[in-house]
């Protein structure tokens, strides 16, 4: 899901590289684009909030955080106690949304658990975003021998299942959020590097940054200032796809028993325990954080393609 | 420019549309299903379910630890080869049942050290009678590889035999080092043995071993029968393995395991085989097995897994006596317990909490906020029976004693305070209790305690199970009332038996480790404990050692009668080797209407389907 | 082109045997080592020496490795002794399943997705288009364990459709004869991919159709399903080609999820298992596989990649 479609379809004019207009401030006197310009930013900015989907989907994430992070400042919970007598209560007086089935009210679960999916899927996305894009961009500019070697570590990593990483992980190191959040960075950042190596392969023959080498400028210059604020549209665009991404594996490790111990949780394992009871019918285990995650799911990718549409100036008409 | 909002708008319909549909499906999900045939359209065949995840995979008796399980025995080869003697009463009680076992009931002489064993008339299929020199092969061959042998334990049997020896064709003599308890001796070390057919003491197609006459032949006659073994896809096929004395002869087998079985023409017991088929079913979960249970189309007998249960049971009815049934429409419930017990360890040698653990007054403030009936009632549906000590309380005998049926470590908040506070401690509840009093005297910490030392550990659990998952959040969070903080750490089961294992030293890090299984007392069928209490014993996973209870273990091996084992057992009780936990039911069998004697199940996990019928 | 791929081959093996020793070391750093995870928490102190001494397991981790290899080579891929059986007759029984399995559903995945696609892009803006957008959101974010219990709960429970396990026969053409029992299992994996294959086509037939060249097409008078069909189709398609190489990996790797829920075991419930128990030799053969798919997939999407764009140099 995060690879770009306009660039697979052979979009002869590159992805996100547009030709700063000659009142450049200092610093660039050749008129050679220095990074993304102000205007453009704008420009972007405006596709964006023209794009009523994409200013939804934000809109939605914004809510779901305020949700997370400042809801149980008003809605007081006992998350840290088990209640078995309460066990598994329909929802009525007291409890929303009922209770669990060791006596948490599921309302304030649906809190905690959201700020846990939430932190893991923002932080996981950026750093494999970080790394990745750096990876990808130092791989595509330099090419040769370099490229390879850095290619194939990425064939090699992504060869490994990465159910066998995450449960050997798991059983070195007890998954807290933090450990969590590293690890699903660490397996994630392949694809973005993939994505961004494919791009800087491209932009390094671009005209402009062939100058700026002949000019004297070294290298790593060329991949900071020029590769890689050239990338950064389809980075943002993946990064925001990344966060997804990772909402859902942290799901799926909840449904494999990997994920966090209790009494922490996140929507995934909410969902994956809620599974369990389809059969008695405890619908309320089951479909709010179920909705909650597909809400956040697609409230992401409204955003993500608001942001390509934004990014891609070109392709925006459609 | 595109209308994004009366996209959006539609769109959102479409995904509510979808929700509401499957709302009105699971809304339904509690009712009891329509439409679909009954089990059992086909009068003579019967499908029996896996537990999930289980398939049998070796079939020789003569079985090593990697493969040691209840279902490879008790229900893949008791149906083919008998044991010498079946555990598991009429009634499904745990004691002896001289019907089904292949040989009287041992004669006890000499002191207690000569044992004389009498077969019953019983016949192997390929025409041969099952003779004495069946049960000598049988010994000698773990005599020569125990320690390729599941239930060797070191100095007991056959190393307690001094010599075995066969006066005629249905008498065996065994001469044993010592006099032992007969019950022990006939449980644990007798039941042991399944007799062999001479038609396996072969080294090739052609050879014939002399593992049955010495134990030295018996080498090459274990290499022999350990590659046919290894041979999976050759079960059904390879004639050794249709030399049978039990009921059932292996019809076809799938290393997936989809087998069937056929009956045993030669049978000699009194319960013939009816069915004139038995079929296995593998699942690779519960959840699996229990869809196609609901569509009633497959199985006749399988199992409901306990989240399933949509309405707990009256509450005071027996541990066993079945509550309502989601699928009573087409099987009836017989909740089934396997005789053992559960609980999880303390490491004792961990370096730094050790110390802690070996004090008997935390043990039993720990033991007092473990609430088991209240986990029992929420989160197994009332199907469960606390463990108090070592003997198993249900099925009630009379190796239960009044201690134990009493509990002497209920739960309860107060008793754990108080146990804490009497010792030096600051209880903060809510927060971490810390050691105020460091000493030796009665009423300080302990030895090798320090001032301020929190009680904080970590419990490593087994993750993947409800019940389980409900218990340890349970008891963090009643630990926390007297200020015990608990991490908890669910991993996978494997992870957790590879590291609650008896260690010492400064790698010995592990502090509390629940797999979630406690132990079944098979193939120690008599609970004497030895294995997993006496010091330095195999399965003493957190290294308990207590000399004046090996001194009680060790009489409950050499004393007849159940006075060793009540003294043994109200010790122990009372000591908390290991924190007690609810002991669940192995399974809550769901059988179809219309096949009968299913029930009594047996408390060892054996299944008889000879005497099922429809 | 042959020097490329000849300098590609030699790496993709390169990586293969990093992959199993990354994998190799990784196991045999797990607490308890494998003998205790072969014996289990019985076993005594003695037996696990016996049992580490008859299998080598106590010699150097490097002679281990070399010691696979060279079995690897012979192909012989160890044995499993939890489950009795050598890895290389499990890989045989669990492999054609998992094959069929997901290859039925990347059949049935492009034979959704491409027709929606086209459609969605031709009619882009309207109802079908709507619907299918929100329909592929949906199916894309919510997990694939609670769509399959969903799907199994709507037709094989409650409305009595379609069996609720797959088809239990051994091996793979009796699985045709049952075909019924197949069909959720495929469609609980391809819903998936047809989310994010179908969103693909939209886009890739959208660019080629903003394009100059259908523009003129167009004038020059041919029709617009003759410049649907010759031109941008065959455009469209090339991203297709690269997601389905991208997807080779996952027809070896097996889908956990669909096969625990519908009863099907392949390689995905094979390693998760494998994984749990400890049972070494059976997750290195697995990895062997999935490692050796990959560097193929990946070998044809980067091949594809430079058919795409010949500014791009083989480097």
């Amino acid at each position: 899901m995060s690879l770009n479609p306009a660039y697979l379809a052979g979009d002869p004019g590159g992805v996100g590289l547009v030709e700063s207009p000659p009142d450049e401030p200092a610093g660039s006197a050749s008129g050679l684009p220095a990074g993304r310009p102000r205007s453009m930013l704008r420009l972007g900015a405006a596709v964006f909030a023209q794009n009523r989907l994409a200013v939804a989907g934000l809109v939605i994430v914004v809510l779901l955080v305020l949700f997370c992070f400042a809801g149980p400042l008003v809605y007081h919970t006992n998350q840290a106690d088990v209640n078995l007598a309460d066990a598994a209560l329909r929802p009525g007086a007291g409890h929303p949304l009922g209770t669990d089935e060791t006596g948490y009210d599921e309302l304030g679960r649906l809190m905690v658990g959201g700020r846990v999916s939430l932190e893991i899927g923002f932080a996981a996305a950026a750093i494999a975003t970080g790394i990745g894009a750096l990876w990808g961009a130092v791989a595509g500019f330099f090419g040769g021998l370099v490229d390879a070697v850095l290619m194939r570590v990425v064939d090699a990593l992504l060869a490994i299942p990465i159910l066998f990483l995450l449960l050997f992980l798991v059983t070195i190191v007890r998954p807290s959020v933090t450990v969590m959040i590293v690890v699903l960075g660490l397996t994630a950042w392949l694809i973005p590097a993939r994505l961004v190596r494919g791009e800087s392969l491209t932009l390094r023959v671009r005209e402009y940054v062939q100058a700026v080498r002949m000019m004297g400028g070294t290298s790593w210059r060329a991949v900071l200032r020029h590769i890689m604020p050239n990338v950064a549209g389809t980075v943002i665009v993946n990064a925001t796809f990344q966060v997804a991404d990772a909402i859902l594996l942290i799901a799926y490790l909840g449904y494999l028993g990997l994920g966090i111990s209790p009494p922490a949780t996140d929507w995934g394992g909410m969902l994956s325990n809620g599974t369990n009871f389809i059969f008695p019918d405890y619908w309320w285990l089951i479909y709010p954080p179920g909705i909650a995650i597909v809400v956040v799911v697609v409230a992401v990718n409204f955003v993500g393609d608001g942001l390509r549409d934004a990014v891609e100036v070109r392709l925006r008409r459609r | 420019m595109t209308t994004p909002r009366s996209r959006y708008r539609l769109g959102v319909c479409l995904v509510a549309v979808a929700l509401a549909s499957t709302a009105c499906a699971s809304s339904s999900g509690g009712s009891t299903p329509t439409g679909g045939n009954p089990p059992g359209k086909t009068a003579d065949v019967a499908t029996w379910a896996l537990p999930p995840n289980t398939v049998p995979n070796w079939i020789w008796p003569f079985t090593p630890i990697a493969n040691f399980s209840v279902t490879n025995a008790s229900t893949f080869q008791w149906l083919m080869y008998r044991p010498l003697y079946w555990f598991g009463d009429s009634s499904g009680g745990p004691s002896i049942n001289p019907d089904l076992s292949l040989a009287n009931l041992p004669v006890y002489s000499d002191g207690g050290r000569t044992v004389t064993i009498t077969l019953k008339p019983y016949a192997w299929s390929n025409g041969e009678k099952v003779s004495s020199a069946d049960v000598l092969f049988w010994i000698n061959m773990e005599r020569a590889e125990k320690a390729n042998y599941a239930g060797y334990v070191p100095g007991q049997f056959p190393d307690n035999v001094t010599s075995a020896t066969a006066p005629d064709g249905s008498t065996v003599v065994l001469k044993l080092n010592a006099a032992y308890s007969q019950q022990w001796f006939t449980y644990n070390q007798l039941g042991q043995i399944t007799p062999m057919p001479t038609a396996w003491d072969v080294t090739s197609t052609s050879t014939t071993g002399a593992c049955a006459a010495l134990v030295s032949g018996c080498a090459a006659v274990y290499q022999y029968m350990l590659a046919q073994t290894k041979d999976l896809p050759t079960y059904a096929t390879n004639p050794l393995w249709q030399v049978v004395d039990g009921p059932w002869k292996l019809a076809s087998f799938n290393a997936d395991g989809h087998l069937s079985f056929v009956p045993n023409p030669a049978y000699s017991g009194a319960q013939k085989p009816t069915l004139k088929k038995l079929v296995m079913a593998p699942f690779t979960t519960d959840s699996a097995e229990f869809n196609v249970l609901r569509s009633g189309q497959t199985l006749d007998v399988g199992y409901l897994p306990t989240q399933d249960v949509t309405k707990a049971k009256a509450a005071g009815s027996g541990p066993a006596t079945a509550g309502p049934n989601p699928l009573g429409s087409n099987y009836s419930l017989a909740p089934l317990f396997l005789y053992g017990i559960n609980y999880f360890p303390l490491n004792f040698n961990n370096p730094t909490v050790g110390p802690i653990f070996k004090q008997l007054y935390f043990r039993q403030a720990l033991q007092s906020v473990v609430d088991q009936n209240s986990i029992i009632t929420a989160a197994a549906k009332g199907y469960g029976v606390p463990t108090t000590g070592p003997i198993p309380t249900y099925p009630d005998s009379p190796l239960v004693s009044t201690l134990e049926k009493q509990n002497p470590y209920p739960f309860s908040l107060d008793a754990a305070r108080a146990y804490l506070t009497g010792h030096g401690w600051n209880v903060v509840p809510g927060g971490t209790t810390t050691c105020t009093r460091p000493g030796t005297g009665p009423t300080d910490c302990g030895a090798g305690i320090a001032a301020g030392q929190k009680l904080s550990f970590d419990l490593q659990y087994a993750s993947g199970q409800q019940t389980i998952d409900t218990a340890m959040q349970s008891l963090k969070s009643n630990a926390a009332q007297v200020g015990i903080r608990l991490t908890l750490d669910a991993a996978p089961f494997n992870t957790v038996t590879a590291t609650a294992v008896p260690c010492s030293g400064p790698k010995c890090t592990w502090q509390l480790g629940n797999w979630g299984g406690g132990w079944a007392y098979s193939p120690d069928y008599y609970p004497t404990g030895e294995s997993i209490f006496s010091s330095g014993a195999g399965s003493n996973s957190g290294s308990f050692s207590d000399p004046s209870i090996d001194g009680l273990i060790h009489a409950t091996n050499v004393q007849s009668g159940t006075a060793a084992m009540l003294a043994y057992e109200d010790a122990l009780a009372k000591a908390l080797p290991v924190i007690w936990q609810p002991n669940y039911t192995y399974s809550l069998t769901e059988v179809a209407n219309g096949l009968h004697g299913v029930t009594p199940q047996n408390p060892f996990g054996g299944i008889t389907p000879e005497s099922w019928h429809f | 082109m042959i020097g490329y791929l000849l300098r590609r081959v030699a790496q993709s093996v390169a990586v293969v045997l990093v992959v199993t020793i990354i994998v190799f070391l990784l196991l045999h750093h797990l607490p308890g080592g494998p003998a205790r995870a072969v014996l289990g928490n019985r076993a005594t102190p003695q037996q696990l020496a016996q049992f580490s001494q008859q299998n080598g397991l106590d010699r150097p981790v490097p002679i281990q490795y070399l010691d696979y290899l060279r079995r690897w080579l012979t192909g012989d891929f160890g044995f499993s002794y939890k489950l009795n059986q050598t890895v290389g007759s499990l890989l045989r029984q669990r492999l054609p399943k998992t094959l069929i399995l997901n290859a039925l559903a990347l059949i049935f995945t492009i034979a959704v997705a491409v027709p929606v696609g086209i459609y969605q892009a031709v009619r882009r803006n309207r109802i079908f288009d709507y619907t299918a957008t929100g329909l592929s959101f949906v199916c894309y974010a919510a997990p694939t364990f609670f769509l399959g219990l969903i799907l199994v709960l709507l037709f094989a429970q409650d409305l009595n459709l379609l069996p609720a396990e797959a088809p239990q026969s051994d091996g793979v053409l009796p699985i045709f004869a049952d075909f019924r029992a197949m069909i959720l299992p495929i469609v609980t994996l391809a819903l998936l991919s047809i989310a994010g294959f179908s969103r693909y086509m939209r886009s890739a037939v959208l660019d080629n159709i903003t394009q100059d060249y259908v523009r003129t097409a167009r004038s020059k008078g041919c029709s617009s399903a003759r410049v649907l069909r010759a031109h941008v189709l065959r455009n469209a398609l090339v991203p297709i080609a690269t997601l389905v190489g991208l997807s080779l990996p996952a027809l070896f790797a097996g889908a956990l999820v669909t096969e625990s829920i519908f009863n099907f075991p392949g390689m995905g419930l094979l390693f998760w298992q494998a994984a749990q128990t400890s049972d070494y030799p059976v997750e290195l053969g697995v990895v062997l596989v999935t490692a050796v798919a990959t560097v193929v997939g990946s070998l044809l999407a980067d091949v594809s990649y430079v058919l795409l764009d010949p500014r791009v140099r083989f480097s």
